[in-house]
C-alpha cells in the first residue's frame, strides 16, 4: 500500500516536477557554474576563472549604484501597503459603490506594464506633460524633469509603482478586514474607543499577518521586476535608474558577458534571501496570529 | 475616497482621450478630456494597415491560452498529489518547491536560453508556452484549496475502492471549479502581460506578442503620441474584458491565498 502510494503520488506530481527540473533546477545549477567562468555569448571557448567575477563585482561601481537604486525602488512597497490599508479601511465602511471602486483601484494591476509605461512617460513629459502643467498652474515654477533627470527619475518610478501596486494591496486588505468579527469592533466602540483608535489599535494589529504577507511577496516581486524599467528608461539617464535586475539583463543580453551576469544574478538572489530572512525573523515582533 | 479612485483611473482616462485627439491637442493644458473633434484614425491605424496589432494579438492569444490551460491542469494534478496522496518525502519536496520561488528569473534567463537552443525551441512560441505551463504559484494556490477539502471525503472513496485517478477526476475537479477558474484568469493575465520572457526568448518580429508589439511601436513611431495611446488602449482591452467578467473570481482567489496563506 505504502509503496503503491509512493508511485501514485509521484505520478500526479511528475509532469509539473519535470517542468520544475527543466526550467528551474537545471538552469539554476548551470547558472551557478557559469558564475565561475568568463564565457561570452559569441565565443565557444570559456575558462574557469575561480572567484574573479565575484571580486570584480565587489569593485564595480555600477553594481553599487544599482544596489542603491534597488533600495530606492523597494521603498515604494511599504508606502503602497500603508496607503492601501487606509483606502481599504475607508472602503470597508462605505457600502455604496464598493464593487465599482474596487474594480477601479484594481485596474492598474492587471494592465500591461508596457502600456502603463507609455502613458506615464507622456504624463511625466517635463515641458508639456499634464503633471508638470498642473504643478506650474499651482505656482511651482521649476517642476522636476521626472524621468529625464537623474535626480527625480527614481521618485517618478516610485510614484508609478505605488499606483501600480495599490489596488492589489487594497483588495487583499479588504478581504482581511472582512474577516474581523463585527462584535469585536462593536465592543471597542462601547468601551469608548475613538475611530482612530479602532483603526490603529485594533484593526492594524489584527491584519498584521496580511501586512507581513504583502510585504514579503511585494518586495520579492518588485526586486525581480525589470520590464517596466526597460520600457520607461532603460536604466537611464546615465545609470540613475539602473536596478539590479535590469543590470543582470543588460550585462547578459546587451554586453554578452554571461559569466559576469551570472555573478550579478546570484547577488540579486542573495539580496532576496537577505530581505526575506530579516522579515522572517523580525515578524515575531509585530505579527500577531 | 472617490477622489482617490478617480486619481487611479485618470491615467487611463487620459490615455483613451488622447487616442482620439489630433496631434496638436495632445498636451493641451488644462487637459481637454473630451476632444472637440474625435479622431478615429489612430485606432484605425492600430487595427488595419502596416502597423496592425492583429498578428501580435493572435500570437498573444495562442501563447496565453495554451500556457494557461497547461498550467491549470498541471497545477491541479500536482496539488492533488501534494495533498491527497500520502507518500514519503512529500512535504520535503513541497518545501523545495517553495524555495524555488525565491530564485529570481534573472538567474535562469541565460541557462534557459541555452536549454531552449538545445531543445530547438528558442525563438519559437514554445519557448514561452512550455515554461509557462509550470507555475509554482499555481501549485501553491491549488494546494491551499485542496487542503480546505476534508481528507475524509477522498479517503472514504479510496476505501470504497475508487482509485486516485477517479477521485481526482470525478470528485476533486468538479469541487475545484471555482479555484480552477480563478487560477486560469490570474494565469492568463500574467501571460498576456508578460514582457520580460518575450523580450529574452523571441527575436523574429512575426512571433512578437502584444507587449513586444507595443514596444516595437514606440521605437518606430516615437513621436506619434496619439498612436501610442491608441496602441496602449488596444493592449489593455482584452484584460479589461476578462477582468470585468471574472472580477469576483480574481479578487476572491487572490485574497484567499494571501489572507489564509
Amino acid at each position: 500500500m505504502r509503496k503503491k502510494q509512493f508511485w501514485v503520488g509521484y505520478a500526479f506530481i511528475a509532469p509539473n516536477l519535470l517542468g520544475v527540473l527543466l526550467f528551474f533546477v537545471i538552469p539554476a545549477a548551470v547558472s551557478a557554474v557559469l558564475m565561475f567562468t568568463d564565457w561570452q555569448f559569441a565565443s565557444p571557448v570559456f575558462h574557469f576563472v575561480g572567484f574573479d567575477n565575484i571580486k570584480r563585482l565587489l569593485h564595480d561601481e555600477q553594481f553599487y549604484t544599482s544596489l542603491a537604486n534597488t533600495a530606492l525602488f523597494l521603498a515604494s512597497v511599504p508606502v503602497s501597503i500603508a496607503l492601501a490599508f487606509l483606502v481599504a479601511v475607508v472602503l470597508n465602511r462605505s457600502v455604496y459603490l464598493k464593487s465599482l471602486l474596487r474594480a477601479l483601484y484594481f485596474l492598474p494591476y492587471i494592465t500591461n506594464g508596457v502600456a502603463v509605461a507609455f502613458v506615464w512617460m507622456l504624463l511625466f513629459q517635463p515641458k508639456l506633460g499634464p503633471i508638470n502643467g498642473l504643478l506650474r498652474s499651482i505656482g511651482i515654477e521649476n517642476p522636476p524633469g521626472w524621468l529625464t533627470s537623474p535626480d527625480s527619475v527614481m521618485a517618478a518610478i516610485d510614484i508609478i509603482w505605488i499606483w501600480f501596486m495599490l489596488g492589489y494591496n487594497m483588495i487583499i486588505y479588504l478581504a482581511a478586514l472582512q474577516e474581523i468579527s463585527p462584535e469585536l469592533l462593536e465592543a471597542a466602540k462601547m468601551d469608548g474607543a475613538r475611530k482612530r483608535q479602532v483603526v490603529f489599535r485594533i484593526m492594524l494589529p489584527l491584519v498584521s499577518p496580511t501586512t507581513f504577507m504583502l510585504l514579503v511577496t511585494g518586495l520579492i516581486m518588485s526586486i525581480k521586476t525589470f520590464g517596466i524599467f526597460e520600457a520607461l528608461t532603460q536604466g537611464g539617464p546615465g545609470s540613475s535608474s539602473l536596478i539590479l535586475s535590469l543590470y543582470v539583463y543588460k550585462t547578459a543580453f546587451r554586453y554578452y558577458e554571461i559569466g559576469y551576469a551570472a555573478a550579478i544574478s546570484w547577488a540579486l538572489f542573495a539580496v532576496i534571501l537577505f530581505i526575506t530572512a530579516i522579515q522572517w525573523f523580525g515578524q515575531k515582533k509585530w505579527v500577531h496570529y | 475616497m472617490l477622489f482617490f479612485a478617480i486619481l487611479t483611473v485618470l491615467p487611463f482616462a487620459w490615455m483613451i482621450s488622447t487616442s482620439f485627439k489630433s496631434p496638436s491637442e495632445v498636451f493641451d493644458f488644462p487637459i481637454s478630456w473630451i476632444p472637440a473633434n474625435p479622431v478615429w484614425e489612430h485606432h484605425q491605424k492600430i487595427w488595419t494597415g502596416s502597423a496592425s496589432f492583429v498578428p501580435y494579438y493572435l500570437n498573444s492569444l495562442k501563447v496565453s491560452l495554451i500556457s494557461t490551460i497547461g498550467a491549470t491542469v498541471l497545477s491541479a494534478l500536482a496539488a492533488y498529489g501534494f495533498t491527497k496522496v500520502t507518500f514519503k518525502g512529500r512535504d520535503t519536496l513541497f518545501v523545495f518547491y517553495i524555495a524555488m520561488m525565491m530564485i529570481p528569473p534573472q538567474v535562469l534567463f541565460v541557462p534557459k536560453f541555452i536549454i531552449f537552443k538545445w531543445l530547438g525551441i528558442f525563438n519559437t512560441h514554445w519557448a514561452l508556452i512550455l515554461p509557462g505551463m509550470i507555475t509554482i504559484f499555481g501549485v501553491f494556490m491549488m494546494r491551499q484549496f485542496f487542503l480546505s477539502i476534508p481528507n475524509e471525503i477522498s479517503e472514504s472513496a479510496y476505501i470504497d475502492g475508487a482509485g486516485h485517478a477517479r477521485i481526482f477526476l470525478q470528485m476533486m475537479l468538479p469541487l475545484a471549479k471555482p479555484a480552477l477558474a480563478t487560477l486560469a484568469v490570474i494565469d492568463f493575465s500574467w501571460h498576456w502581460n508578460d514582457f520580460e520572457n518575450a523580450l529574452v526568448f523571441l527575436i523574429s518580429r512575426e512571433l512578437y506578442t502584444v507587449p513586444l508589439g507595443l514596444q516595437n511601436f514606440i521605437l518606430e513611431y516615437n513621436v506619434d503620441y496619439n498612436g501610442m495611446m491608441a496602441a496602449a488602449s488596444a493592449g489593455i482591452l482584452p484584460m479589461l474584458v476578462v477582468f470585468f467578467i471574472a472580477q469576483k473570481f480574481i479578487i476572491q482567489g487572490l485574497s484567499g491565498t494571501a489572507v489564509k496563506g
